[in-house]
């Protein structure tokens, strides 16, 4: 135990020293670097930034246990949660980078000419941001917490500082290369623990090709146990609802404004195609990987564990029943574990491998760096999200648009330090699980964000009115579903509040629409605009003419 | 600054249009369609997985990549094929007016 918690210290504080050592060497000068980091992010690193930024303490902790516990069922998170690039890098990403603004509230603001629209904007962002920081702080301390063996909450006020102090210090450009580091530490974690588990189980050292011949043996665990198979679909809830939660992962995953932002990073349109290429083949690497933990550890548990006698089971379980996130009791009272008495929490399939597979202590201790890697990253992302829309959207462009460079990069590094202790406290104490609360940010970002930015790039006679109620009403709809599936038991086709965001957002297309056509088209000077996103930056829409800049003459004036 | 014909940008827009929707017709095919159908699928095996379970856990993903890094190809080739010179977008890109 005591070389155990040197190793995975010293894992802990080298990777925590490389993060900030990368982001004092890339403090932000100027705004442009503190927002969108000087716009010269190039495709690739932006594409491991949008990885490191995107994959969650729940994705790392969490997705693999959720798919080992749902079966065929977790399946919907899978896709929902790769899914969502193909929307964001298809219909949204390059326009908003054309549009050239600092962050996603601002896009709403300018496109749709209006204050009232930006401000409802920035305060979704910051919500959206806040619930989802809750469940990184958290997932944090508790990885801190059982490494050096304090209390999880002295865990989170810790995690909480360290990531005030990074993502104050370099702003968007400083948390790119820091994510970009973050990325390979978590990705070598994931992937370690894995391959040595196939070749344990299956000699052969590619887990995503071999997992097959596991879920086959289980197939006839499972017809001897008499319980319900492994990959039977929708055994955990209806169609519909399986395909009512990969929409709201989908269209959320299209609106969550900080990873949009990570679009702003790069150069040019081009680039930010290349960017969510790149992106989801990261993401993937890790996502593909998942089933394969959920089938290997599945396996373990049900040949090695359960059947055997209770006072002989095998010496990792022991620290795990201790943290009570497996539950061993022998209720039939003869003696021998069956696997019907097991009872595992999501969070242990991944952060128990190593264990699991006797790997070590230098792979527990860098599973340890990985995860909080996972934590940290996600975080300095959503608490960038929050910073710049109180320092730009709502203090510089409604409060004092006259603030010097110097004035609102100290506003955004306050706001930082601030929301970051903020989450921290409220972390303490989280207010409900954490799956859940990632999903209702999913919810309300499918609902708010995601018909907002397609309407405004695609349907330029979208207006103010049809955005503002739009996003209300999408809101509304989309909390009440959840209040009503969750506290009152209404379901419609089985949707529970995990699926809501799928009326959300459908409510809130269906008013920016109708409203939009009720009332005054918007200015021709925006309508334009709005067609000059369909072309690259070198061809410009203006005047009904589309104009090539080929550098040679000084364009002609508005 | 020289003005291109309203067809070739016309054509420029909707060849990009088509290659978007062709391929998150595909997207929605290898997710939903599959979903939608699962217990039918469940006999049909691919590498030992039930197809069904294969295209959820991994089928429908690497789609999703192919498609990302096809439109990321092809749509530098179309750029090319009307003249689109990507040093010039940087230059235009990195120089916004509203960068405040």
């Amino acid at each position: 135990m005591e070389t155990q918690f040197i190793v995975s210290f010293a894992f802990i504080l080298a990777t925590f020293g490389l993060y900030v050592g990368i982001a004092i060497f890339n403090k932000a000068k100027v705004a442009s670097d503190f927002y969108v980091a000087g716009r010269g992010v190039p495709a690739i690193y932006n594409g491991m930034a949008i990885g490191a930024d995107w994959m969650s303490a729940a994705s790392f902790i969490g997705l693999a246990g959720t798919v080992m516990i749902l079966g065929y069922d977790g399946l919907g998170y899978i896709m929902g949660w790769t899914g969502g690039y193909l929307l964001l890098t298809f219909l949204l990403a390059p326009q908003l980078r054309k549009y050239g603004r600092y962050t996603v509230p601002e896009f709403i603001g300018d496109r749709y000419d209006s204050n009232v629209a930006r401000l409802i904007a920035a305060v979704a962002t910051i919500i959206i941001s806040f619930t989802y920081s809750i469940g990184q702080m958290s997932g944090s301390g508790i990885v801190i917490g059982r490494l050096l063996e304090i209390d999880y909450r002295l865990g989170t006020i810790i995690g909480a500082v360290l990531i005030a102090i990074y993502a104050s210090l370099g702003g968007m450009k400083g948390i790119t290369w820091t994510q970009v580091a973050q990325y390979v530490v978590l990705i070598t974690a994931y992937l370690i623990p894995v391959i040595f588990m196939s070749l344990q189980l299956t000699n052969n050292p590619l887990p995503w090709v071999s997992y097959g011949e596991v879920l086959e043996q289980m197939k006839v665990l499972d017809a001897d146990l008499g319980i319900s198979d492994y990959l039977t679909p929708f055994t955990n809830g209806t169609k519909w609802q399986f395909m009512a939660l990969m929409f709201t992962l989908m269209a959320g995953t299209a609106g969550l404004p900080h990873v949009i932002v990570r679009f702003f990073t790069v150069a040019t349109m081009k680039a930010a195609r290349w960017s969510g290429a790149w992106a989801l083949l990261f993401i993937g690497l890790l996502y593909l990987s998942a089933p394969a933990y959920a089938a290997f550890s599945r396996f373990i548990l049900m040949t090695k564990v359960a059947n055997s006698p209770i006072n002989a089971l095998p010496e990792w379980t022991k620290s795990w029943v201790d943290t009570g996130k497996l539950l061993i009791a022998d209720t039939n009272g003869d003696g021998i574990l069956q696997w019907t008495e097991l009872q595992i929490s999501n969070d242990i399939v991944v952060m128990a491998t190593p264990e699991i597979a006797n790997l070590g202590i230098f792979v527990i201790g860098l599973m340890a760096a990985g995860a909080m890697a996972a934590a940290l990253s996600t975080a300095g992302g959503l608490m960038m999200a929050i910073s710049s829309s109180l320092s730009h959207d709502i203090y510089f462009r409604s409060i004092n648009p006259q603030a010097t460079d110097q004035k609102r990069l100290a506003v955004g590094r306050w706001s930082i330090i601030i929301a970051s202790l903020v989450a921290g406290v409220v972390a303490l104490n989280p207010p409900g699980a954490i799956t859940q609360i990632v999903a209702w940010a999913f919810a309300l970002a499918a609902s708010s964000f995601f018909p907002a930015l397609l309407l405004g790039v695609w349907w330029k006679r979208s207006n103010a009115a049809g955005v503002i109620s739009g996003m209300l009403v999408g809101l509304t709809v989309t909390l009440g579903y959840i209040f009503a599936a969750k506290y009152g038991g209404f379901t419609i086709l089985g949707i529970i509040d995990t699926g809501a965001g799928v009326f959300g957002t459908a409510a809130a297309l269906i008013t920016n629409i109708v409203v939009s056509l009720a009332t005054k088209p918007p200015s021709k000077k925006i309508q334009e605009e709005v067609q000059d996103l369909r072309y690259p930056e070198q061809m410009t829409y203006r005047d009904g003419e589309v104009w090539l800049d080929n550098g040679e003459d000084i364009p002609p004036t508005k | 600054m020289k003005r291109i014909d309203k067809k070739v940008a016309d054509a420029y827009f909707k060849t990009r249009t088509t290659l978007i929707m062709s391929f998150l017709g595909i997207g929605v095919i290898v997710s939903f369609g599959v979903v939608l159908f699962a217990e039918s699928l469940t006999e049909v095996t691919f590498i030992g997985i039930p197809i069904h379970y294969y295209m959820g856990a991994q089928g429908a993903i690497v789609t999703f990549i192919i498609l990302l890094f096809l439109n990321a190809i092809i749509s530098d080739r179309i750029d090319k094929k009307y003249g689109i010179d990507d040093s010039r977008n940087e230059t235009i890109g990195k120089g916004k007016p509203m960068d405040h």
